[in-house]
């Protein structure tokens, strides 16, 4: 046969790419399920790291069935809040339902299009609640995880990831815990035009901003707008604090003293 | 195949004709993914199962190949590998934090040089049992200097090897630091230098007269 002709190589790439296509997706469906709850206990540990439950590489290690045991002995509830401010419903605690990153994304979608949200609160025994944040790097998303203490004001922790940021430069919002460790006991200030900022150059000092990274300046600015946006949201929702302390019930008293 | 032919195709790329050392192919990934031993150690067997498998696959459908789109088909079966192997260590559990820390580098197996070197230079002229057995050997031969620089990078950079603690608290106190410039790319590329180096040293027939 002449392999060469047009319909030859027409018809024999056609098929070869049929075929890879079939291959892939067959293993894609069987894989599927292993993959997600691989995903899922990755996220469960993500959150856990930001609210200061031990460190991320500590969760890998005792594995998926132990994050996710640690995550239901340990939250409290998971709050659904909408634009208006209203919290939609509650996620099941046993059954660790969580927010993927899909999940963000749709959400950050809804938030960008001025469509109404549900935007998860998760709130822990200790009184740490975790919001997350979500938005675009310079390849590809960034999101995140904030905890925010029991005052409702200054950050326990935070946790950032991202798809496709270069190693070494963006990679760092994730694998260099000093940028990370930088939120830590920082304050989100209401009353300021940007309740929190990463600021290129050096936050110097102020309290409601942390460092950019060097040599990542897309990365930095758009996690700067992602926690922006979120906080944004969150707090358009119904002034973050009041919601906070809706959820917590508890009424825990406002510190007023801004400056 | 003579026996002595087959030995040859897989001890070659390991030693004499070293994908990494000799032809100075992967040296990217070589550089990227060697900071820990067990990032090394899995980016190597992936390597050699990619190699293996999409060498195998092109040698068997050499003779139906249309010349004109031969690189296309080779990308193609490549990338089915590469995709595969990535699914499967996103799907275990032991497996899926180290493909998180490898991120991108998995991906990139598809353009590493040798993968489609091997094809072109032997899958596509040989039988499929030595281009299979050509293509584990050339990933093995990658994935020893990966292992032997990561082993270099975790010890002196970490003081851990696989992650277990080797160099003693003790030491720590009595004021030894880990190297901070091992863990960066540069130093993978002076310790490829002094492989190459030794490598040549040992091997006369790689000396240029």
């Amino acid at each position: 046969m002449n392999t060469n002709s047009n319909t030859y190589t027409v018809i024999y790439t056609a098929i070869v790419v049929v075929i890879v296509a079939a291959v892939l997706a067959f293993v894609s469906q069987k894989l599927g399920p292993m993959q997600a709850a691989n995903e899922k206990a990755e996220t469960v540990s993500q959150i856990l790291t930001a609210a200061q439950f031990g460190d991320k590489d500590s969760w890998a290690e005792k594995g998926n069935a132990a994050t996710l045991d640690f995550y239901r002995d340990n939250a409290e509830a998971v709050y659904l809040v909408k634009r208006d401010g209203s919290t939609v419903r509650e996620l099941d605690i046993n059954a660790v339902e969580i927010y993927s990153v899909s999940e963000l994304k749709a959400q950050n979608y809804k938030i960008k299009a001025d469509e109404d949200f549900e935007i998860p609160v998760y709130l822990f025994k200790n009184g740490i609640k975790v919001i997350p944040v979500y938005g675009a790097g310079l390849w590809g998303p960034v999101w995140g995880y904030i905890a925010v203490n029991p005052d409702n004001r200054t950050i326990a922790g935070a946790y950032f990831d991202h798809e496709s940021e270069t190693p070494g430069l963006g990679g760092k919002i994730k694998d260099d815990p000093s940028f990370r460790a930088q939120f830590a006991g920082k304050v989100i200030d209401y009353t300021a035009d940007r309740p929190f900022a990463i600021i290129k150059g050096g936050a110097k000092g102020q309290a409601n901003a942390v460092d950019a990274i060097t040599g990542a300046t897309m990365t930095s600015k758009g996690l700067d707008a992602a926690i922006v946006e979120w906080l944004g949201s969150y707090e358009n929702a119904l002034g973050i604090e009041t919601l906070f302390n809706a959820i917590a019930g508890e009424g825990k008293t406002i510190n007023d003293e801004e400056e | 195949m003579a026996n002595s032919n087959l030995k040859e195709t897989i001890l070659n790329p390991i030693f004499k004709g070293n994908p990494i050392t000799v032809l100075v192919l992967g040296i990217c990934s070589s550089l990227a993914v060697t900071v820990e031993l067990k990032g090394a150690l899995v980016m190597a067997l992936s390597v050699t199962i990619v190699t293996g498998l999409s060498s195998l696959v092109c040698s068997l459908l050499r003779k139906t190949i249309p010349n004109r789109v031969r690189i296309i088909v080779q990308l193609v079966v490549v990338a089915l590998m590469v995709i595969l192997v990535d699914q499967i260590l996103k799907a275990f559990e032991a497996t899926y934090a180290i493909d998180k820390s490898l991120s991108v580098y998995i991906g990139l197996i598809i353009t590493n040089c040798i993968v489609m070197g091997r094809i072109e230079a032997f899958a596509l002229g040989n039988k499929p049992v030595p281009s299979l057995l050509d293509g584990l050997a050339n990933g093995a031969g990658y994935g020893m200097i990966l292992i032997i620089v990561a082993f270099f990078r975790e010890i002196l950079g970490s003081g851990t090897l696989f992650g277990f603690r080797i160099i003693p608290d003790a030491a720590y106190a009595a004021g030894y630091m880990n190297n901070g410039l091992v863990i960066l790319p540069p130093f993978a590329l002076i310790l490829l230098g002094l492989i190459i180096w030794i490598h040549r040293s040992i091997d006369k027939d790689l000396q240029e007269k």
